[in-house]
């Protein structure tokens, strides 16, 4: 950089700049200006010291909150740790118990159970029509007789229950396939057929 | 070169900033080279690096209901126990009850193991030694597969170091046979084989997914590293429209019949009138699903979706509600019908049974179910049109139901019909369709001449809780509703004067049906077999408000040859229907039309 461009930017910035530039002496001599003392920034010290307290205390707080933090994870991750061995026992439980129950709740199983108690499915339904209670259908009485067979010739398998014991009647079973039906009887009474509506009791 | 310029402190606190600068993009390149644009790269060396331990997610398939949610199909858990034989051999160490070590050998162990899995002791045994003679370094061989969850926890309470397991999905039919030809099966490996399961294995199909994480020196996971890529995701439920109350007892119901009649199979299918759905499509012999082994691979599939024949008496309301449409015909128009006779263009047709000559109407007609008539009053009607009719009411062109195998039914197109097609096709013959097509003409009668098209699926409900319904062609009218209305009067006298009024009469219900003989071809010969059919019945009640289709047939009934053999399957099929949906009896008598005049 050449003398004459240096000259250009001192004589732009002013004098001030250069004087407060070390290294350089001003131009028209110090002594004219006088060099005083200034109080001291003393009071500046204690904030200072407080900020490092703070700064200390800031990362010791997190420190601490950090490891705090870390033992309740480690302390939670055994918790989920002893949930999840025990929601697995649960579920080989549900799954144990859903063995058990699988098929019990089948149609063929509930008519066969039926079946054993002496229920049969009957012919055609009847019905009571409420407004002037007239007797729709057939208005006889079901027969002894039912329409199928549930339990004597259970047609519709299911390994699941073949060879579980009737709740009704533990000699028989889907598979087995024993009627008792000859064991209710054959004649049982039945109930007179509904002619003329559901007889209305007298009240006064 | 050091010049007064370049000691500037400006110029110095400028290139510093540069420096920091130049560092500062340096690092930001780097880190988004890292994150952004190697990431995968970066993220998969991680998981095979830092997070080795991994462990598979299954996805469960989807469970199958029936329209009330009762489950048909559900998916749980069998395993397969494996031994290490080398470790079996020596036996274990442990501690009794008194606290001292003792010695258990193999063949001790075998006898515990033999009481929870069932199996013979010596055969336990057997597994180990046998694999131990082989190779006296052997570490795997099967103890046994397909174990029950109460049998593989008592198995891993024994304890013993040198059994490990496998879990497998296992598909479970909680109803067995109920509705087995329709629900279908799958694979040991979940791979869908038949029916529904096959067919709407899109909606029932799960994904299996990974489970990725660190563990800790004791085994624990440690928290916030597990990963699940890909997340497995559960297979659909998937709703019938089957009522698997009523399918049970149709299934019974035929089950008995069939064997009743000395029948090779027999079927029963129940159609919602208003919606074509199907509630029941019962069939013997089926399918037990949780023991496919034990049936007849024949009998594993469905016949009533895949079998088609001619379907006889069963279309002769088709000839007849085409003679009214396009032939000007009324239920009351009369053509003289002797019990055989001879056409101008030589074809000879015959009534099933001798009977005096009359002039029956074209109600007398189907009440009578005379051939004669019916080729007497469909004749008055082009071919053509005869043909278009057929079409509409579904010949040739299968239905909504999209069931594999399922045919569309074939017809013989009008220039090829020889003299006697030119009559045959008025009474169900030279055509085939398949029992559901047949149930669809008749839900199309009892509809006012609308046709629903036959469903089996209500919804699939994906794992997020979608609901998706079966995407139906749209209804389509098939005949004007008064014409409907004229072969449902006519149907309904079939059953009130026809010889099995008093056989299937159900007390209160007005009904309306028609039954059918088709003949059978025999393969071997290519002609009719003797004296052996495939008859049906098919009908609707109430008659004066239907709501229900019922289709029973039988597949060469011995004890019953023609298709009086249906009938009490098919009482006893609609009275429960009737009784099953609490439909009241009908307030009115059927209006008789004149069988002959």
């Amino acid at each position: 950089m050449s003398a004459d461009s240096t000259a250009r930017i001192e004589s732009q910035l002013g004098d001030d700049f250069f004087s407060s530039v070390p290294g350089r002496l001003p131009r028209d001599g110090g002594r004219e200006r006088d060099l005083r003392l200034l109080a001291g920034p003393a009071a500046r010290r204690r904030p200072r010291m407080l900020y490092g307290v703070v700064a200390v205390a800031g990362a010791v707080l997190i420190g601490a909150v950090q490891m705090g933090l870390s033992i309740l994870t480690t302390q939670t991750s055994y918790e989920i740790a002893a949930l999840t061995q025990q929601e697995k026992q649960l579920t080989w439980q549900k799954q144990i118990l859903q063995d058990d129950i699988a098929g019990l709740g089948s149609p063929q199983y509930l008519a066969a159970n039926a079946a054993a108690l002496g229920m049969v499915i009957a012919e055609s339904p009847n019905y009571l029509r409420l407004s002037d209670g007239a007797v729709l259908g057939s208005s006889t009485a079901a027969g002894g007789a039912s329409n199928v067979d549930a339990l004597g010739r259970a047609a519709v398998g299911n390994s699941l229950v073949a060879g579980v014991p009737l709740v009704t009647d533990p000699a028989a079973s889907l598979e087995t396939g024993v009627s008792v039906d000859e064991l209710v009887g054959a004649d049982r009474a039945t109930p007179p057929p509904i002619a003329d509506g559901l007889p209305a009791p007298t009240t006064h | 070169m050091t010049t007064r310029a370049t000691r500037s402190p400006r110029r110095r606190t400028v290139v510093a900033l540069l420096v920091v600068l130049i560092v500062l993009v340096a690092f930001i390149v780097r880190l988004v080279d890292i994150q952004v644009v190697n990431a995968e790269e970066h993220e998969s060396d991680a998981r095979s690096l830092a997070m080795e331990v991994g462990s598979p997610l299954y996805g469960t398939r989807g469970d199958i209901t029936d329209v009330n949610g009762a489950t048909l199909a559900t998916t749980s858990s069998v395993y397969d126990a494996k031994i290490d034989p080398k470790l079996a051999v020596q036996g274990i160490k442990r501690k009794d009850d008194a606290g001292a070590t003792i010695s258990v050998s193999w063949p001790e162990l075998a006898v515990e193991i033999a009481a929870v899995t069932g199996q013979d002791a010596a055969e336990v045994e057997g597994i180990v030694t046998t694999a131990v003679a082989a190779d006296p370094e052997s570490r795997f061989a099967y103890l046994e597969r397909g174990l029950s969850t109460e049998q593989y926890r008592a198995l891993a309470d024994l304890h013993l170091p040198f059994v490990g397991f496998d879990a497998h999905p296992h598909r479970t039919y909680p109803d067995g046979a109920v509705a087995g030809n329709v629900i279908g099966f799958v694979g040991s490996d979940e791979a869908p084989l038949e029916g529904m399961e096959a067919l709407q294995n899109s909606c029932l199909q799960s994904s299996d997914g990974e489970i990725r994480y660190m563990r800790g020196l004791d085994g624990v996971v440690i928290p916030g590293t597990e990963v699940q890529d890909p997340a497995p995701v559960n297979g659909g439920t998937l709703q019938l429209t089957i009522d698997r109350d009523l399918q049970w007892y149709m299934q019974q119901l035929i089950a008995e019949q069939t064997q009743n009649l000395g029948a090779e199979s027999g079927s029963i299918l129940v159609v919602e009138v208003a919606t074509g759905k199907i509630r029941a499509a019962a069939e013997y012999p089926s399918v037990d699903l949780n023991d496919i082994a034990s049936s007849d691979p024949a009998d594993r599939g469905s016949r009533l979706f895949r079998d088609s024949y001619e379907p006889g008496s069963t279309f002769k309301p088709v000839t007849a509600a085409t003679a009214i449409e396009a032939g000007g015909l009324t239920p009351l128009s009369t053509a003289w019908s002797p019990d055989r006779m001879e056409f101008p263009n030589g074809a000879v047709v015959n009534d099933s049974e001798h009977h005096e000559a009359q002039n029956l109407t074209l109600t007398g007609g189907l009440v009578t179910s005379s051939n004669v008539a019916l080729s007497q009053f469909g004749s008055q009607v082009d071919p053509a049109t005869r043909l278009e009719y057929l079409k509409k009411f579904g010949v040739g062109e299968g239905t909504a139901l999209n069931w594999s195998g399922e045919p569309k039914g074939t017809y013989i197109p009008t220039d090829q019909w020889d003299s006697q097609t030119y009559y045959t096709t008025t009474f169900g013959q030279a055509f085939t369709v398949t029992a559901p097509q047949v149930a669809s003409v008749y839900q199309t009668i009892a509809n006012g001449g609308v046709r629903e098209p036959l469903s089996l699926v209500e919804s699939c409900t994906a794992a997020d809780g979608t609901v998706t319904e079966p995407e139906l062609p749209e209804p389509e009218r098939v005949i004007k509703e008064d014409t409907a209305d004229q072969v449902g009067l006519m149907l309904e006298n079939v059953f009130a004067q026809g010889t099995l009024a008093e056989d299937i009469a159900i007390p209160g219900y007005r009904m309306a049906g028609k039954t059918g003989t088709a003949q059978k071809v025999d393969p071997a010969t290519g002609a009719y077999k003797d004296n052996l059919y495939y008859t049906s019945l098919v009908g609707y009640a109430p008659a004066d408000d239907p709501k229900y289709v019922v289709l029973t047939a039988f597949d060469e009934p011995k004890t019953l040859r023609l298709s009086a053999a249906n009938r009490p399957a098919f009482q006893k099929a609609m009275t429960q229907v009737l009784k099953h949906y609490r439909i009241m009896p009908s307030d009115s008598q059927t209006p008789l039309l004149p069988v002959t005049q």
